[in-house]
């Protein structure tokens, strides 16, 4: 039987197409305690994390997720005739960051903290799915207010917002020297 | 004054005025909490007169900085009539925007180093194309809807004035070897954007035709995912290898 819960867990996430959370598989799975489950959980991500195969575990967005190994991807790109996928632009990257770091926030805080405007990212973003309007604030003109969303968390492959760079993180960068690219 | 000529750099590099000024600020290894505001000031200055293709927009974010710089110098030289308590060093916030920009930087770094970790593994949902149609629920459209699509694709390519020029030939028969090479390579064809990549109408009347003889034909497939979606045509899958 707890073999089996592992087995279940992997072919779960199998089907998943968003990453699935533990929490969803202890909701559906009542029958095995929440431990066990856990347990089972852990020593699948730790499988494949041992045992290299093509795909593996990644726990993104709160959740895990089947993915390829990043080293098979010049294979991968040729099965699917697929070309590279685009990166960020530096400045959409910038001011994704800053409203990662500020949300909620709004067009002209984002503006002010980067000393440009930042209208033309913000479209973009939305477009790629990585911010999302939450509401209006309430003060003198009712600006539009921005927030980061799942798929933003997925796409740097972080489990939650307290998984973006710390200050340490950050510090450590400033003192090496931070230039980009 | 000494280097200043050997730094030629288009301020099309920099993010903003608070890049360029980061960028001014470790170059002259300056302290960041204690920026002599007049040489920085010249500096900055400079930049600008470099410039040689800005535009109006970015131009006055440079500009707004300038003479804020200007502004902070001269509020460091004017003695004071009245000490506001609160009123510090004209430069605090400066410094504090310039050291928030500072960690956003860095920070992108950092996500830049994930993403490109994360751009090369695959998931599952990555996977549309691979997708035969049989797997996915779409509903097949009618000739005369693809008639129709194709009407009003043409009359909008005339508006943007199409002129037919040259004169050359298109045999039904390549056209169509076309189209199906096309299909085998890509999975599937986007109508809108098939025939709004045609050169002349001409060549998009050939083309229509051979589409409809496909159709008809039942060598190829043309479905919406819903009503009113895109027209995407697809091969047949017996007719695959």
């Amino acid at each position: 039987m707890k073999k089996d819960l592992k087995n279940i867990i992997e072919a779960f996430i199998f089907v998943s197409i968003d990453p699935l959370s533990l929490d969803k598989i202890k909701d559906i799975l009542k029958e095995f305690p929440d431990k066990e489950i856990e347990r089972a959980a852990a020593e699948l991500t730790e499988y494949y994390s041992e045992n290299k195969r093509g795909i593996t575990i990644i726990q993104a967005s709160g959740g895990y997720l089947f993915a390829t190994q990043n080293e098979y991807d010049v294979y991968i790109k040729r099965l699917l005739k697929h070309e590279k996928k685009q990166k960020l632009s530096r400045e959409s990257l910038e001011t994704l960051s800053t409203i990662a770091y500020h949300q909620p926030t709004t067009l002209a805080e984002i503006s002010a903290i980067r000393g440009v405007d930042a209208s033309h990212c913000l479209k973009t973003l939305l477009e790629k799915k990585l911010i999302k309007i939450v509401g209006r604030k309430k003060s003198p003109g009712k600006p539009l207010i921005y927030r980061t969303t799942k798929h933003f968390l997925a796409y740097f492959e972080l489990n939650s917002l307290e998984d973006l760079p710390s200050k340490e993180e950050i510090e450590k960068i400033i003192a090496e020297k931070y230039e980009e690219e | 004054m000494e280097s200043s000529q050997s730094y030629q750099i288009d301020l099309e590099v920099f993010q903003g005025p608070l890049d360029l000024l980061l960028f001014l600020i470790k170059k002259k290894k300056i302290d960041i909490h204690n920026i002599p505001i007049a040489s920085i000031t010249k500096e900055y200055l400079r930049y600008l007169d470099n410039k040689k293709k800005i535009n109006l927009e970015r131009e006055s974010e440079f500009l707004l900085m300038a003479a804020l710089l200007i502004h902070i110098k001269s509020r460091m030289l004017l003695p004071r009539e009245t000490y506001e308590e609160e009123e510090g060093d004209p430069r605090k916030t400066l410094v504090e925007r310039l050291l928030d920009y500072e960690n956003i930087k860095a920070a992108c770094k950092i996500l830049r180093e994930k993403e490109a970790k994360q751009i090369k593994k695959w998931k599952r949902t990555a996977l549309p194309r691979s997708v035969s149609f049989q797997e996915l629920d779409f509903i097949e459209v009618s000739l005369f809807d693809v008639a129709e699509v194709f009407f009003k694709l043409m009359l909008r390519k005339e508006k943007d004035g199409i002129r037919v020029i040259k004169r050359k030939d298109f045999s039904v028969k390549e056209k169509k070897q076309d189209i199906i090479r096309y299909l085998k390579n890509y999975s599937y064809l986007d109508f809108l954007e098939y025939f709004g990549s045609q050169k002349t109408l001409e060549e998009s009347m050939v083309a229509f035709f051979c589409l409809l003889e496909l159709i008809s034909e039942r060598t190829v497939i043309a479905v919406q995912e819903s009503l009113f979606h895109r027209i995407k045509v697809w091969l047949r899958s017996e007719v695959k290898e």
